[in-house]
């Protein structure tokens, strides 16, 4: 994770990582230029997978062009007709609704709440040994306000009929597989008992401007704390179920090991040790940002450290760096609050006194009491990682 | 005589070194944009004030994938789901695992994909993307 960048004949970054961990800080696909986006890093383009560079994190927002892609199956809509949109909410409920996007925007008391959206996968690549699926580095997750309307308003105006179980979302995505099966729909389910569901936005606006298509136009589902998976995309039918939703994405995909950290190892699987259980809300994590390493630093020179920290479980409270590869720890000074879901900035100045190598390192602890651990998680999925992240840092004589 | 030149010696040194010290260097390289992995701008959109919401067509770039027996099945059934760049951004992959994509690929995703053909696809996985073989 270190890794000084140069243009230089013969020496772009390598086209795969593994078998060993990917060292950079993102994954090393090339930078394309889709719809509405700055060039960011593609890991697939069918369907779209794309990383956020390292740069786009200095901010606690992440910026719409630059917000990372993720999508299951290739059809994604490209153009979306607003005189024929609508979304309904139907199932088990008294009344189905349909609503039209003038009618979200104006029948309901439209909500903001700043919330991480991070992929499941994100920083896949670190794991050993390695797993199939995507390979992200770390940029698979982006902070936004999100604006739009509360789930259960929805809810309540469609009646849920009592002995209801789940919530299924369905967004416009379809895919070439056979009906009935993960390659054709893509489709979660929350519990009708799961309280977040009181926190849920179904948002039309992305920091204050409509949604990139790749991101979800015309409104997609925000699901505060929660990894992304539970975000449907272009979400365009809430479901009531009576019974246990036993799709693919919701039975089989997305699961975790019942153990701390979703932490077990590939000969527990293989024995059928591992109880799984669907993924949920995001473990504490924190990142340093500047400087990456790029650069070499004059000894004696005071620079800067920024980063974010974020935690699913509450607030981050506080962010710890080191220069000893994690021996020995100072507090950093915590950014704006934007509220427990949002990315939160921090920075701590820091002196490289005498030339050499560092091994910079941060952590972050949540109002829960989490703070991040210094060992590595693996899980057949490749989901979960937190570990404590570090960045070698040089440091040049300065005379 | 010999004692006298190299006396001399670092005070000539000494003198040239006043007369041009070293500050910076300035050099130039000459990268082809492939090599220095340029890109173009994207040309802005027109876009109509009507009620479709539009964006251009999705780019798909091509894909090397190492040429071999089973390119041409993987070129034809894999890339009915999803395109050939969900090979090549695998870490290399022990044999058994490219095995157990392909089956998950017909079990758990319908891909239905004919036996011959499955056989051929998962040895041209193995025979190019694993562990032991992978080059590019």
């Amino acid at each position: 994770m270190t890794m000084a960048q140069e243009p230089a004949r013969g020496k772009a970054i390598e086209t795969f990582t593994g078998p060993g961990a990917n060292p950079h800080w993102n994954s090393v696909g090339p930078y394309v230029t889709e719809p509405q986006k700055v060039p960011l890093i593609l890991l697939t383009d069918r369907p779209v997978q794309l990383e956020t560079p390292r740069h786009y994190f200095r901010t606690a927002f992440t910026p719409n062009e630059a917000f990372y892609v993720r999508w299951h199956l290739e059809g994604i809509p490209n153009a979306v007709d607003l005189k024929n949109w609508k979304l309904q909410i139907e199932g088990n409920v008294l009344k189905p609704v349909v609503l039209s996007l003038p009618e979200l925007m104006q029948k309901f008391k439209a909500v903001s709440l700043a919330a991480v959206n991070q992929c499941s996968g994100n920083s896949r690549s670190r794991l050993q040994p390695r797993v199939p699926g995507g390979q992200w580095g770390n940029g698979a997750m982006g902070n936004a306000m999100w604006t739009g309307v509360r789930l259960r308003e929805l809810l309540d105006m469609a009646g849920v009929k009592s002995g209801s179980l789940m919530v299924q979302f369905q967004g416009l995505e379809t895919g070439a597989g056979p009906a009935g099966f993960g390659s054709n729909l893509f489709l979660k389910s929350l519990d009708l008992g799961n309280p977040v569901l009181d926190e849920c936005i179904v948002a039309y606006l992305m920091n204050g401007e409509p949604l990139p298509m790749l991101n979800g136009f015309p409104v997609r589902l925000v699901v505060p704390g929660y990894f992304s998976t539970y975000w449907t995309k272009c979400l365009t039918w809430i479901r009531v179920l009576s019974a246990a939703d036993e799709n693919f994405w919701v039975k089989t995909a997305y699961r975790v090991p019942d153990t701390p950290r979703g932490n077990t190892t590939p000969e527990d699987v293989k024995a059928g040790k591992v109880k799984m259980v669907p993924i949920g809300r995001l473990p504490v994590r924190s990142f340093l940002i500047s400087p990456g390493g790029t650069s070499k630093i004059p000894a004696g020179m005071n620079v800067t450290l920024r980063g974010i920290a974020f935690s699913g479980f509450g607030g981050v409270n506080r962010v710890e760096v080191s220069d000893d590869g994690g021996k020995s720890w100072m507090a950093a000074k915590l950014g704006e609050d934007h509220g427990a879901y949002s990315f939160r900035t921090w920075e701590a100045a820091w002196t490289g006194k005498s030339p050499g190598r560092y091994s910079l390192a941060v952590r972050a602890t949540d109002e829960k009491g989490n703070t991040q651990p210094d060992e590595p998680v693996w899980n057949p999925g490749g989901y979960l990682w937190n570990r404590i992240e570090r960045q070698e840092i040089a440091v040049g004589n300065a005379s | 005589m010999k004692n006298r030149v190299l006396g001399i010696f670092p005070v000539v040194c000494s003198l040239a070194m006043a007369a041009g010290v070293v500050y910076a260097e300035f050099k130039k390289g000459y990268y082809s944009p492939a090599e220095l992995g340029s890109l173009r701008q994207a040309a802005p959109m027109q876009l109509l004030p009507d009620a479709n919401y539009q964006v251009s067509a999705y780019p798909v770039p091509a894909v090397d994938l190492v040429s071999g027996d089973g390119l041409q099945d993987v070129q034809i059934y894999c890339n009915t789901c999803h395109g050939p760049r969900y090979i090549t951004m695998q870490p290399p992959l022990p044999a058994a695992t490219w095995e157990a994509e392909v089956e998950k690929m017909n079990k758990t995703f319908g891909a239905a994909i004919p036996e011959d053909n499955t056989k051929r696809i998962t040895l041209y996985l193995q025979a190019h993307y694993t562990t032991d073989n992978r080059k590019q």
